[in-house]
């Protein structure tokens, strides 16, 4: 789970309470769903949270829900926005695969170490969760002070070397550019750097370029943001050195890209609201798309409509109206009740713009819960009638599985992945041979371990993994598995044949195919199964002393001594008589 | 009569006029003296012999108390060596006189300390003093060692100097019941009408049950409490008796249990469950992605268009979908679930045995494979136990009440439920219960109400709520496993398997 850290001070100057114990805050905090997982060197929270409400990365974000759950806010508030000045061009080079931008400018900030930290924290986590590790929404922040933007250059033009043209940015307005550079096409000085490099050249040589290079490695143009000095920002990779925010800046330009405009807008949002709660002005940028004109940030609220019939029986209590309304107030939200068509109570819901897990009146109704306290409520055994049972094949391998531990068998529960080497070269076999057991691997794609790279196709290789895992162990070792494996078979539906298999061994000092025989026999025996054996060839056994199992005249499997090559590569030095086959052989 | 070997033999040496002891019958029987005591108590109860019991004490020595008898006290051996160094006159080295008195070891401290109590003289400044007016030879504690190494009967003696004995472990009191034997009238009666020794046999056989043998033979004593051979048999693997135990609580409360496919597109493991396309736990680190076969061959393209659609444009009048790509070929791209929620998705939809009519409760306790770190606690592949009820208007109490009974039947109380987000549960909560024996809170599994974007395309129309939690955390919980590893898997340890506690 991810964490976010917040500094229990900060919280109390936010929340404007300043005689919350850090107990009493860590306590709160869970009511919120925060869970406490531990503090930093530095002393700060470590908070887990769910990543739903994206709004409480940041402490100003805790630090209001905090003072909607003590009742110090109450309802939708919206900061107010200045009129747009500055404009963010979108030019058409910019690259088809991230033709989102948006943006805000930020006016009065009072950027400490704490709430700089802070900003930088929210826009990492908002990377790592709503911008998918910056491929769907990557955000930039810049002093604005560094940008001179009333007569941003024509950089698709250079780069592209067409004829310049007259952009619809207008004399008078500042302006930055979104475009697409060649990878070559312009130098600029990224952070944490002192060269001029190209965008190509920071994905070679820079180490935040290394780590998102896969990003836009693929892309004819690289995404690029200009003002009238030149490339300042290099999406979704780094942005210049030149407007590296500080601790001294006071005027801030937010600019986001992506591959989607909701997603950026409202990461937008968040950033928004968090600075506004230090006490910033937010003014509206002017986004220009070569067809489309939009005015950002976004803080417009949305509604949902919510019956208070499913509010009260989603939740199992009976609520007055009034009592709904309050618990929206306190959950941050507001409601209106009414009536709909059918004459039913119903909420129109007003929701923030910062929320992004709003998606439904569900999702009301949770929040609805979380204020009245979900904790609160009684629980109660549903009073519905249904008659429980156990799926045909479970009963089958129990009955199955009884009989062979009557006989004296272990009962073992493996692993149903395994590597090539286990399934079948360590037991003599070839994927594909005609032998049983030599089926065709289900394959796992880029596996995380080389020990796990397939289902396995029987369950022999891991019993004798088993017996090689116990020699020190004492004899008889009689070892049996019911369980899974599967091999490709193209005519199911999802082209793997999955089945349980029955696969036994039976090792001590005199074990012989007897005993395995006779294992077999009172397993057919008791399921009123035909049973024959028939001599057969197999590679993982000894020839002359194996045979294939068939039951009522299926062959199903396969019985016989273990070939001494199998053994030995095992680290065996008793024989081993074993014997597997298909449990549905015995329905 | 006849009697057995031991009993004829007893009342056959046991006199009528004397009691004799247990231990001089077993002298004059050559049997071992329990034997003597048992037969006399079978004898007693057929009226035969009386056997009288009282408490003896006697004091024995010790090993220390009989090397003193031998080589004096060690307090004594050390004022000898003083006199010899003529420490009654003037004060001698300590170093000259032990090493004189041949004391070692322990010995010599034992000697110091009960040297200045008895008299013999003084150290002081490492140089010793001898009395020359002490007796060694009529110390009393000698005396006593001396005449209890003769008689374990300390009853002449003073109780002074035996309790100093005793706190010098010199001497040990014991404690011994003796019992006395007397043949009784009837014994008399019957040993004169003549006794006689019945047959021992070793194994009871088909001849001396047919023949009526058995009445008249005694059978052989074999020393029942010895330990036999090992046997270890076979039982039934110790997390697979938790999912047993698991599915009879579940069947017990009314739920069926469900079956399907290990491989399976991820539509059913994801895009059912309106987990977006984009989502993190959806990228490679999370998911066993299949290699070979890649693609499920069939999926059914009406609940795929519905699904799309609450993905793109959520359902309901306001609903609002996912701001991410959808893909049909992602969709039917194949992957080890990495839930059985897969199985819920595929009967919920009415796909694997027909549309379900309100109530309904399904349960499942299988396999789910998650590519994560191997460690003490988590495994790449492990059970789920996955549960749902399907019924008009339920609520998040009834979930809570669902789960109080099931966890209840494990020994877990006081469930506390954690407000949580699921993508496809809302209200969602995180259960956690109190450790059994530790007492610690710890959290049990995962719940929740499925969201409407994820019935209304399986066409479910009424409420159904759901929830998961791992068997492996729930045999830990349980049973105090430190590392899953030891018991699941082809790195079991089979002695562990064998010595494992069942479970009921």
């Amino acid at each position: 789970m991810p964490t976010v850290d917040v500094d229990p001070d900060e919280l109390r100057e936010l929340t404007g309470h300043e005689e919350k114990s850090d107990d009493e805050l860590i306590d709160d905090l869970f009511g919120l769903g925060l869970e406490f997982e531990g503090r930093t060197e530095e002393g700060t929270f470590e908070l887990e949270f769910a990543p739903d409400r994206l709004d409480r990365l940041s402490v100003e974000g805790v630090a209001r829900s905090l003072r909607y759950q003590y009742g110090d806010a109450r309802g939708v508030s919206v900061p107010s926005t200045n009129s747009p000045e500055w404009t963010i061009e979108v030019d058409e080079s910019v690259p088809d695969e991230r033709p989102y931008v948006t943006g805000a400018v930020i006016r009065g900030v009072d950027l400490d170490e704490d709430a700089l930290d802070s900003l930088i924290q929210l826009q990492e986590k908002l990377h790592a969760t709503m911008g998918r590790q910056r491929a769907k929404g990557a955000i930039g922040i810049h002093d604005l002070t560094m940008l001179k933007g009333r007569d941003a250059l024509r950089a698709s033009d250079r780069s592209s070397g067409d004829e310049p043209r007259d952009g619809p940015a207008t004399e008078g307005e500042p302006t930055i550019r979104y475009v697409g550079v060649d990878p070559d096409g312009d130098r600029f000085v990224p952070l944490d750097s002192d060269q001029e490099m190209t965008p190509a050249e920071v994905l070679e040589n820079h180490q935040t370029g290394e780590k998102y290079a896969d990003l836009v490695r693929d892309y004819d143009r690289y995404p690029a943001i200009y003002d009238d000095l030149g490339l300042f920002s290099f999406p979704p990779v780094i942005n210049g050195r030149r407007t590296e925010v500080s601790t001294d800046s006071r005027e801030l330009f937010v600019e986001m890209t992506g591959t989607d405009q909701w997603t950026i807008d409202k990461m937008l949002n968040v950033v928004c609201y968090a600075l506004a709660a230090r006490g910033a002005t937010i003014e509206e940028v002017t986004v220009e798309y070569p067809d489309e004109e939009l005015v950002r940030p976004d803080l417009s609220t949305k509604t949902k409509t919510v019956s208070h019939d499913r509010v009260e029986t989603i939740l199992g209590i009976d609520l007055d109206p009034e009592e709904v309304v309050d618990l929206a107030e306190r959950a941050g939200l507001e409601a209106t009740a009414g009536e709909n068509e059918a004459g039913e109570v119903v909420y129109e819901v007003t929701i923030p713009p910062y929320r992004v897990d709003v998606l439904h009146a569900v999702d009301v109704i949770d929040d609805l819960g979380r204020a009245y306290g979900f904790n609160e409520l009684e629980p109660k055994y549903p009073d519905v009638g249904t008659v429980g049972g156990r799926h045909e094949r479970s009963r089958l391998e129990d009955a199955a599985r009884n009989l062979l531990v009557g006989l004296g068998f272990e009962d073992l529960l493996n692993f149903h992945m395994i590597s090539e080497a286990e399934n079948y070269e360590r037991l003599d076999l070839e994927a594909g041979d005609d032998a049983y057991g030599a089926g065709e691997p289900a394959t796992i794609k880029e596996p995380y371990s080389e020990d796990y790279t397939m289902l396995r196709t029987w369950v022999l290789p891991s019993l004798l993994m088993v017996l090689e895992n116990n020699t020190h162990r004492a004899y008889p070792q009689n070892l049996a598995e019911i369980g899974f494996a599967a091999h490709v078979d193209e005519s199911e539906n999802t082209k793997v044949a999955e089945r349980r298999s029955v696969g036994a061994v039976l090792a001590h000092h005199d074990a012989a195919y007897e005993d395995a025989r006779a294992s077999l026999q009172a397993l057919a025996r008791n399921f009123d199964v035909d049973l024959e054996t028939s001599a057969t060839d197999h590679p993982t056994f000894i020839d002359g002393r194996t045979a294939a199992v068939v039951i009522d005249g299926e062959e199903v499997g396969v019985i016989g001594e273990v070939h001494p090559k199998v053994l030995v590569e095992h680290d065996l030095e008793v024989p081993v008589a074993a014997f597997e086959f298909d449990l549905e052989a015995l329905r | 009569m006849q009697l057995p070997h031991a009993q004829a033999a007893v009342v056959e040496t046991a006199s009528a006029d004397e009691a004799q002891s247990v231990d001089d019958l077993a002298a004059a029987t050559d049997l071992p003296p329990e034997t003597v005591t048992g037969a006399a108590f079978e004898l007693e109860e057929k009226g035969l012999v009386a056997v009288d019991e009282h408490v003896d004490e006697t004091t024995v020595l010790t090993d220390e108390g009989r090397e003193y008898v031998d080589d004096g006290l060690p307090e004594v051996r050390l004022y000898e060596a003083a006199v010899a160094a003529g420490a009654d006159d003037d004060p001698a080295p300590m170093g000259q006189v032990i090493g004189a008195s041949d004391l070692e070891g322990p010995q010599v401290d034992i000697a110091l300390s009960n040297y200045a109590r008895k008299g013999y003289g003084a150290i002081e400044s490492g140089e010793i003093t001898a009395d020359p007016d002490a007796d060694p030879d009529a110390d009393p504690e000698a005396e006593a060692l001396v005449a209890l190494a003769e008689s374990d009967d300390a009853s002449g003696l003073g109780d002074d100097v035996v309790d100093q004995l005793e706190r010098r472990d010199l001497v040990e009191r014991r404690e011994t019941t003796v019992r006395e034997v007397v043949v009784t009238e009837r014994g008399v009666t019957e040993l004169m009408a003549g006794i006689e020794t019945a047959e021992t046999v070793g194994q009871v056989t088909p001849e001396l049950l047919t023949s009526g043998e058995w009445e008249d033979v005694e059978f052989a004593e074999y020393n029942v409490e010895a330990d036999a051979e090992r046997v270890d048999g076979g039982k039934v693997h110790i997390l697979r008796q938790t999912a047993e135990r698991v599915k009879d609580v579940l069947v017990g409360m009314g739920f069926q249990e469900m079956e399907g496919p290990h491989v399976d597109a991820d539509f059913w493991i994801n895009d059912c469950l309106f987990m977006p396309q984009d989502h993190p736990a959806r990228t490679h680190w999370d998911r066993f992605a299949l290699e070979n076969p890649t693609e499920i061959d069939h999926l059914p393209a009406d609940l795929v268009e519905r699904v799309e659609r609450a993905h793109r444009e959520g359902v309901g009048e306001d609903g609002e979908g996912y701001h991410s790509p959808w893909d049909e070929d992602f969709a039917r791209a194949l992957a080890l679930r990495g839930h059985t929620t897969s199985l819920s998705a595929r009967y919920l939809s009415g796909e694997e045995i027909g549309e379900l009519e309100p109530p309904q409760r399904f349960f499942s306790v299988e396999k789910v494979y998650r590519n994560d770190t191997l460690d003490p606690t988590h495994l790449l592949e492990f059970f789920q136990i996955e549960g749902w009820v399907m019924a008009e208007d339920l609520s998040v109490r009834d979930l809570m009440g669902t789960f109080e009974e099931f966890y209840a039947q494990f020994g877990i109380t006081d469930i506390e439920f954690k407000p949580h987000y699921n993508p496809y549960t809302e209200p969602s909560f995180e259960l956690f219960g109190t450790h059994p024996t530790t007492g610690e809170l710890v959290e049990i599994g995962n719940s929740g109400i499925f969201r409407p974007e994820m019935l209304e395309p399986l066409g479910v129309d009424c409420d159904v709520m759901a929830w998961g939690l791992a068997l492996e955390r729930l045999l830990m919980l349980m049973y105090g496993f430190e590392d899953i590893r030891d018991i699941h898997g082809t790195l079991c340890d089979l002695q562990l398997l064998r010595d494992t506690e069942v479970t009921y």
